[in-house]
């Protein structure tokens, strides 16, 4: 894990959490008005499990954990759970890393779906088993689409303004090592 | 990465797991905590949340201020609609004020009129106004309330507040009441700080105006004008209003009773004005019991004057007003 010492690597994680630390800002912002009953997308998810697909030297584990970690502490949900359910959902994107290189972004998408629709389920698998209250159905399955949908706009910010692409075919790192 | 396995070393792969395993079993960990144990977990929410949010402050004003300021500024494309709903809404809140004005004051009446007494002896019957001359200004109105009713000519009326005029004319079950601003009705007033003695005559005009003031010069517009028992007309010190300089320069009144709206009106029975026909006793101590006792001695007398009063207490309704006053002030256009 030495990668994730270098500078490229850290500059790009302090982006992350600055652009981490502005979203869940947002959340916060006294501006109520501007929230219908249409919920917002989770930039931050997606923005998040885009760029592990991307440059997954960027984002160690760790750092996923503790910033999902202060937005469930802020954003009043239960600590730990969605945090969780982010982290696992990161780290098996993580593994296939090297399959969605291959995809084009319809297939990543589709991919990219069905993770974020098992961590909803399995976060209100985990959250029936405990006997918490869960967010109504539709509202939490209208938040996941909202979020899928953002998904192809998210990625475009990540290549298209923040330069964070996949690594092309032979590419190399400072080192000369090939990713 | 996990493709190219020749940039990680050995032993890269299996930290990495132990990491993760870690990491996802502490936050397991705190999820778990925080169901059992809520109350403490929610205080270091609460002190994260704390210790972050205010020193956020710098960060959240501008965006916060620049929102605002966007909405404002939405606001005023809007701003001629808006000024004319709140025009609206200002036309709507003029009538419910004067409806809520004209309950307030009809309730002070009724109130008034439900609970107060004046003098303990001083008892009334309240009639309900029903019908009046019609004038712009009614000079006169009828009371439902008559001679079966003990009222008796010469009677004074009051609404809530103040005198509103006197009994003329007494019909079986209904009364006419002469109002004060009538051309005909004159009323011996005082006007108070000074005592100044006056006679209260109207002239169709809705502020009456003072006539035969004592001393002129004493008196100032606002003083206090309460009814003076001169002549035996009236019980002394019911509220008839406060002096006006009207337009002309004449000393007027405005009259404490409310003129736009008589509905309901209470008609005092008077009681004879006690008749003083022996002085001497005025300034000679008396017991309790009311045997005269000698200024010097202190000793009851041994020859009792002939009481002065009669019986304090007479029966309001057997009341009859003084012939003397039924003859000087009877109604003036009958």
């Amino acid at each position: 894990m030495n990668e994730v010492w270098r500078p490229d690597s850290l500059a790009h994680l302090a982006l992350w959490l600055a652009i981490s630390a502005g979203l869940i800002l947002l959340h916060l912002l006294p501006l109520g008005s501007a929230r219908g009953d249409w919920p917002m997308p989770d930039f931050l998810l997606a923005l998040t499990l885009a760029w592990v697909l991307r440059r997954p030297v960027h984002l160690p584990a760790p750092a996923i954990a503790v910033v999902f970690l202060a937005e469930d502490l802020f954003l009043m949900r239960p600590p730990g759970l969605w945090a969780l359910a982010v982290l696992l959902g990161s780290e098996f994107l993580r593994r296939r890393q090297s399959v969605v290189r291959e995809l084009n972004l319809m297939l990543e998408w589709a991919m990219v779906a069905g993770v974020l629709t098992a961590m909803v389920l399995g976060t209100r698998l985990v959250r029936a088993i405990v006997m918490l209250p869960n967010d109504p159905l539709h509202l939490s399955f209208l938040a996941l689409a909202v979020t899928i949908l953002s998904y192809p706009l998210v990625v475009w910010v990540l290549q298209g303004v923040l330069r964070v692409r996949k690594p092309a075919t032979g590419e190399v790192d400072e080192l000369g090592r090939r990713l | 990465m996990a493709s190219d396995r020749s940039n990680e070393a050995d032993y890269v792969r299996p930290v990495r797991r132990l990491v993760i395993g870690v990491l996802a079993l502490a936050l397991l960990a705190l999820f778990l905590l925080w169901r059992i144990d809520s109350p403490r977990v929610e205080r270091f929410r609460t002190a994260v949340v704390d210790a972050v949010v205010p020193n956020m402050d710098w960060a959240m004003a501008p965006i916060t201020r620049t929102a605002r300021m966007i909405e404002d500024f939405r606001s005023y494309t809007r701003i001629y609609e808006q000024n004319q709903e709140l025009r609206r809404e200002l036309q709507q809140m003029r009538a419910w004020r004067e409806a809520a004005l004209q309950l307030e004051q009809r309730n002070a009446q009724l109130l008034d009129m439900a609970r107060v007494r004046l003098d303990p002896q001083l008892t009334h019957v309240t009639g309900v106004v029903m019908a009046d001359a019609g004038s712009p200004f009614r000079q006169s109105v009828l009371l439902n309330v008559g001679a079966r009713d003990g009222i008796i000519d010469g009677w004074a009326v009051m609404d809530g507040l103040g005198l509103a005029g006197r009994i003329a004319g007494v019909g079986d079950r209904s009364a006419r009441v002469i109002l004060l601003t009538d051309s005909n009705s004159r009323v011996p007033v005082l006007v108070q700080p000074n005592a100044t003695t006056a006679l209260l005559s109207g002239d169709n005009s809705p502020a009456p105006v003072l006539e035969f003031v004592a001393n002129p010069e004493a008196l100032r517009p606002g003083d206090r004008v309460v009814s003076a028992s001169d002549g035996g007309v009236f019980p002394p010190g019911l509220l008839v209003g406060e002096v006006v300089l009207g337009a002309d320069g004449r000393l007027r009144v405005r009259l404490a009773a409310d003129y736009g709206r008589l509905d309901f009106l209470r008609v005092l029975r008077s009681r004879p004005a006690e008749r003083i026909e022996q002085s001497g006793s005025l300034l000679r101590p008396v017991a309790a019991d009311g045997t005269p006792l000698d200024p010097a001695t202190g000793a009851p007398l041994p020859i009792p004057l002939p009481d002065v009063v009669a019986d304090p207490v007479v029966p309001a309704v057997e009341a009859v007003p003084a012939p003397g006053a039924q003859s000087t002030d009877g109604p003036p256009n009958e």
